[in-house]
């Protein structure tokens, strides 16, 4: 019972990732409506940026914590004024396609600069691990955990109990009833786009104490998190980040107990969503 | 390719349309002469690849971002068919397609339940549950050291020459090539056309939607299947690389490139792709991804018609009836129709 | 008289053109260098993940092999004309497919190097046997090459699947690490890997606790490491066969559960100086594993390696020395026959028994075209103990040639 508990935690920690990104990636979608292929290539570039700010001026990881993501949003910002906001008007498959060429471009461009194999980080904090009652947990992961958690609570209450959070709840989960209402969604896209770019970037940085740092480490993640915000509903930004955090449970106890599956589970459980509840678990009917 | 532009160019003088055919077929015939044979051989599985494709995304309006299982799928069933039975490569490749339509009818169905969006993750995500299966059903697969040794059989004729093995596989393109053009502009293809440009309506006319969107999808998987199945015989070997998502991403952008909803531009994407790698490969310059990727995003932003739209644009008849067409049409998910407003 | 002219025009043409036709082709008969030149091409992974181990200074060592050549043997080379060219693979299987097929018919290239990635070297050893032209493997590990799918034209200079898995299997459990847990990835390495380290676990008198396949890639591998002390018996090695950034997640997660204060030790299967680099020496430091050299594993290596870090400023890989050992014994093969026909420089090469900079103690098996040699024991050197930032490994013991490499495959049959 202890060891499925401690696995069970495990996975939390790994869904704490997916959850970040899924954060991310529906706030943008619901803003928007663009869905961010280039996602995978923040959270990398992420990492990457806490590895540049240690070997270059030799700042540690919370100094990354902090800058490494502010830097990304505000590179954010500009990309959605330069490019992104170019192509709102169209068909938002288009902005898949802009996102796509930018994520391969960004993973070339650091490839050229850091070469294809792993960087090594040694600035990551807590290195001993703690006891949680019933099993002890590396710290650092644990702490991984506190922070995915305090901050999709945080975007919640933000969503729930702002005027900034109901507007962008309401663009988000009712699109046209905002538009009867008057109400001017426009400026805050830059910034929620940003703000998602930047939750991108703080999951790559908090990658890159336990994770392997390298140009690759984006991309399949990516495709998983897609399969997550399906499952969950990319409209419900609440569904999202469950779905988050159940999956990497469930491929945490899938390794354990059905190994075969390990990989395709998450593919699996997504058929079979399509199948009973298309829109996602928590997303809304929509008529096609 | 030819005959397209033959449909593109209603109401040119008949000896324009039958001289830019010609052309095209002297193109086809003469490009191993000028180019490295299997190089050649590649643009022309790619080429077919990024028609059928473009099939779905310019004519149903649906993007695929799996498609590299159905390629990939193809190449693995052609090779297994080829070293195992002996069979003529014409056959094995044929096995290769039908077992990549087989694979579209799940994923497919599946798939069509979402629209726009959801439909490219939906497939993506598909695309990489095939390749963890082939990753981890070695034995079958070989894993990631791939499928060695497909043969180029044909009784009666010596295909070990690659330049003898284009003119073998050039049939197999142009037949799927023809098929493509033939559905696109066949009463079933304007239904599809239809659907893409308001479902609500097509299916108020009693078209069931899903059902045509699956089969026009099962349709590009088998022809993706074909110039997967050619590519193996061609390498002789089918490999991991064949359903990873970045061969998805390849035959995406090989369509952006040549113009969405051209069907021949892609041809044009492709031989274009095709050979900037292989001239990449060589050069010294190893960022691939950077080129393309920026090539993309250009082609993106500022020509959405692509190389083929953008000349067919330019050239098109300036009197009276203009093309149609004015920005490729893809379909919009209706559920979610609003836009951002945009200051 | 009229009639025997055109004889005599249709029988001197004819001639000439099957002349040309011979002079066009490759050239028949011993003794002779194709075009007056020698090719040697180099395959490799340009800016992918092997282009440290291998990349732009596995050119560069063919070129050096080059460049002693020419110094070594002046105007009584066998040909003036030696070129290196390169290519990129991009560790994609069809396009080293292409490349070869490239190189070998137009670019006349008469042997080929290098080509890391199992995949891409099984794909040009399909090519080489086509072509009827060398291939010398030193980037890739599967034994697939000396065994079900061998062929004449291919060698294998540098190390094996069965090198690695033998040499740390058995010695870790030699030294006393009798109970393993393994974590092999899903897929032909990672299992062939596994199969291998079984038998050389057992061979030795060590038993396997438990073994789990791990998806490929992941970048959580803290099931594994959470099951790992839970076993019962406890195991005392974690036997990780995982590659390149999968191998970096293992171990810095290995690192934040502390199995190593739990008494359980990590043994890795494959280990670059690239994944050192990667994951930190000081994470891996007195981690062991089995490589085929190091460049400073004794002081013929080290002179060798130092003459490399003039050219390149950089330290070579044994996948860069194997390079340069091959490329050498082929040009000096080429030598003795005064022919770069493939058949002719094989038959100078099978049977050979050598000793240089690289290979100690090597036979190059007329069998299977493997090379055996010397392989070590080694483990990662305590940062605080290097002599220089590239300075990785120390020796634990030197595994003879006969021991280091399997026996000839059964599924090998060269003539």
């Amino acid at each position: 019972m202890t060891s499925f508990l401690q696995q069970a935690f495990n996975g939390l920690v790994s869904g704490s990732f997916y959850a970040l990104l899924a954060l991310g990636l529906a706030v943008i979608f619901g803003m928007l409506r663009v869905v961010n292929f280039a996602h995978g290539a923040l959270y990398m570039l992420g990492a990457f940026g806490a590895v540049a700010l240690a070997d270059t001026t030799g700042l540690g990881f919370w100094w990354a914590l902090l800058l490494v993501p502010l830097a990304l949003a505000l590179t954010g910002t500009l990309l959605e004024r330069l490019l992104i906001r170019r192509l709102t008007a169209l068909d938002p498959l288009y902005n898949f396609l802009l996102t796509f060429g930018i994520a391969l471009v960004c993973q070339d461009l650091l490839r050229m600069k850091y070469g294809a194999h792993s960087q090594p980080y040694e600035r990551g904090p807590f290195t001993g691990s703690m006891d949680l009652g019933l099993f002890d947990f590396p710290r650092y992961q644990v702490f991984v955990l506190a922070v995915s958690v305090t901050l999709c609570l945080a975007v919640w209450l933000l969503l729930t109990h702002t005027r900034i959070g109901t507007i962008v709840r309401a663009a988000t989960e009712r699109p046209e009833l905002t538009r009867a209402f008057g109400i001017d969604t426009g400026r805050w896209v830059t910034p929620v786009f940003g703000f998602g770019v930047g939750l991108a970037a703080l999951a790559g940085v908090l990658a890159a104490p336990m994770r392997a740092v390298n140009t690759g480490m984006g991309s399949d993640l990516i495709i998983t998190v897609f399969a997550v915000v399906v499952i969950g509903g990319l409209g419900s930004v609440f569904g999202s980040v469950l779905a988050g955090f159940t999956i990497g449970m469930l491929q945490a106890l899938g390794n354990l107990y059905v190994p075969v599956l390990s990989q395709t589970s998450v593919y699996l459980l997504m058929a079979v969503v399509l199948l009973v509840r298309p829109a996602g678990l928590f997303g809304k009917e929509e008529p096609a | 390719m030819i005959l397209a532009l033959l449909d593109k160019l209603h109401g040119r003088p008949v000896w324009i349309r039958w001289g830019l055919f010609a052309a095209g077929l002297l193109v086809a015939l003469g490009l191993p002469w000028s180019l490295y044979p299997p190089v050649a051989t590649d643009i022309l599985c790619w080429g077919l690849f990024a028609v059928a494709f473009d099939l779905l995304l310019g004519h149903a309006g649906l993007l695929s971002f799996g498609h590299a299982a159905f390629w990939g799928s193809s190449a693995y069933v052609t090779g297994l068919i080829a070293l195992h039975s002996g069979l003529p490569f014409y056959v094995a490749v044929l096995g290769g397609a039908g077992a990549a339509a087989l694979l579209a009818l799940p994923i497919g169905f599946l798939a069509v339940r979402r629209s726009g969006i959801y439909f490219a993750m939906v497939t993506l995500a598909f695309a990489q549950m095939v390749y963890f299966i082939a990753n981890q059903w070695g034995d079958v697969t070989g894993g990631e050291n791939g499928l060695q040794g497909i043969p180029r059989d044909l009784p009666g004729f010596d295909l070990s020459d690659s330049f003898v093995f284009y003119y073998a596989a050039l049939p197999v393109v142009l037949l799927g090539l023809a098929a493509a053009w033939r559905i696109a502009h066949s009463p079933f293809g304007r239904v599809i056309a239809a659907v893409r440009d308001n479902p609500a309506r097509a299916r108020a006319l009693g078209y069931p939607a899903d059902r045509y969107k699956l089969v026009v999808f099962t349709v590009s998987a088998f022809l993706s299947g074909l110039a997967g199945g050619l590519y193996a015989v061609n390498h002789g070997f089918a490999s991991l690389q064949e359903v990873y998502w970045t061969t998805s991403g390849k035959v995406v952008v090989m369509t952006v490139l040549g113009g969405m909803g051209t069907l021949w531009g892609s041809l044009l994407g492709a031989g274009a792709i095709v050979r900037l790698e292989d001239w990449l490969s060589t050069s010294g310059f190893e960022e691939t991804g950077l080129v393309t990727g920026g090539v993309f995003i250009v082609v993106v932003l500022l020509f959405r018609r692509g190389v083929w739209g953008t000349l067919a644009h330019a050239l098109r008849p300036r009197s009276g009836s203009s093309t149609p067409d004015p920005e490729p049409h893809l379909e919009h998910d209706h559920g979610d129709a609003s836009q951002p407003v945009s200051p | 008289m009229k009639h025997r002219l055109s004889t005599v025009v249709a029988t001197a043409a004819a001639g000439a053109l099957l002349a040309g036709c011979g002079g066009g082709g490759p050239s028949s008969g011993g003794g002779k260098i194709s075009d007056d030149k020698i090719v040697l091409g180099v395959l490799t992974d340009l800016s992918g993940v092997y282009a440290d181990i291998a990349g732009p200074n596995s050119v560069q060592a063919v070129q050096m092999a080059v460049d002693d050549f020419k110094k070594k043997y002046g105007d009584k080379a066998v040909t003036q004309n030696i070129e290196v060219i390169k290519a990129d693979h991009q560790n994609k299987p069809e396009i080293a497919n292409t490349q070869a097929r490239e190189m070998y018919d137009r670019k006349q290239a008469d042997a080929l190097f290098d080509v890391p990635t199992s995949s891409a070297a099984l794909a040009v050893q399909t090519v080489a046997g086509q072509a009827k032209k060398l291939y010398f493997n030193t980037g890739a590990a599967t034994t697939e090459l000396a065994g079900k799918t061998c062929n004449p034209y291919t060698y294998e200079w540098a190390y094996d699947t069965y090198m690695l898995a033998h040499g740390t299997g058995s010695a870790v459990t030699a030294q006393g690490g009798k109970n393993w847990y393994t974590i092999y990835p899903d897929y032909a390495f990672g299992q062939d890997m596994q199969k291998k380290f079984e038998t050389a676990i057992t061979g030795a008198g060590g038993t396997i606790v438990a073994k789990d396949p791990t998806p490929f890639p992941s970048d959580n591998y803290s099931t594994f490491l959470l099951k790992a002390p839970r076993l019962k018996p406890k195991p005392n090695v974690l036997g990780a066969l995982q590659a390149g950034g999968d191998l970096a997640n293992v171990v810095k997660q290995y690192e934040q559960f502390k199995l190593k204060d739990k008494g359980i030790e990590l043994a890795i299967g494959l280990l670059f100086d690239s994944d050192i680099k990667a994951i930190g020496a000081d994470k891996l430091a007195g981690t062991t594993f089995t490589t085929a050299w190091f460049w400073n594993v004794d002081p013929k290596a080290q002179a060798w390696a130092d003459r490399f870090k003039e050219r390149t400023g950089q330290r070579p890989t044994f996948v860069q020395a194997a390079d340069y050992s091959a490329a050498t014994h082929y040009l000096e093969a080429a030598q003795k026959a005064g022919s770069d026909k493939a058949a002719d420089v094989s038959k100078e090469l099978d049977g050979t028994k050598f000793s240089d900079f690289f290979a100690h103690n090597a036979t190059i098996r007329a069998e299977d075209h493997r090379i055996v040699h010397d392989a070590y024991l080694a483990k990662v050197k305590d940062p605080a103990k290097a002599s220089e930032p590239g300075d990785y490994t120390e020796r634990v013991k030197t595994i003879p040639a006969a021991e280091a490499f399997d026996k000839p495959s059964p599924d090998c049959h060269l003539s």
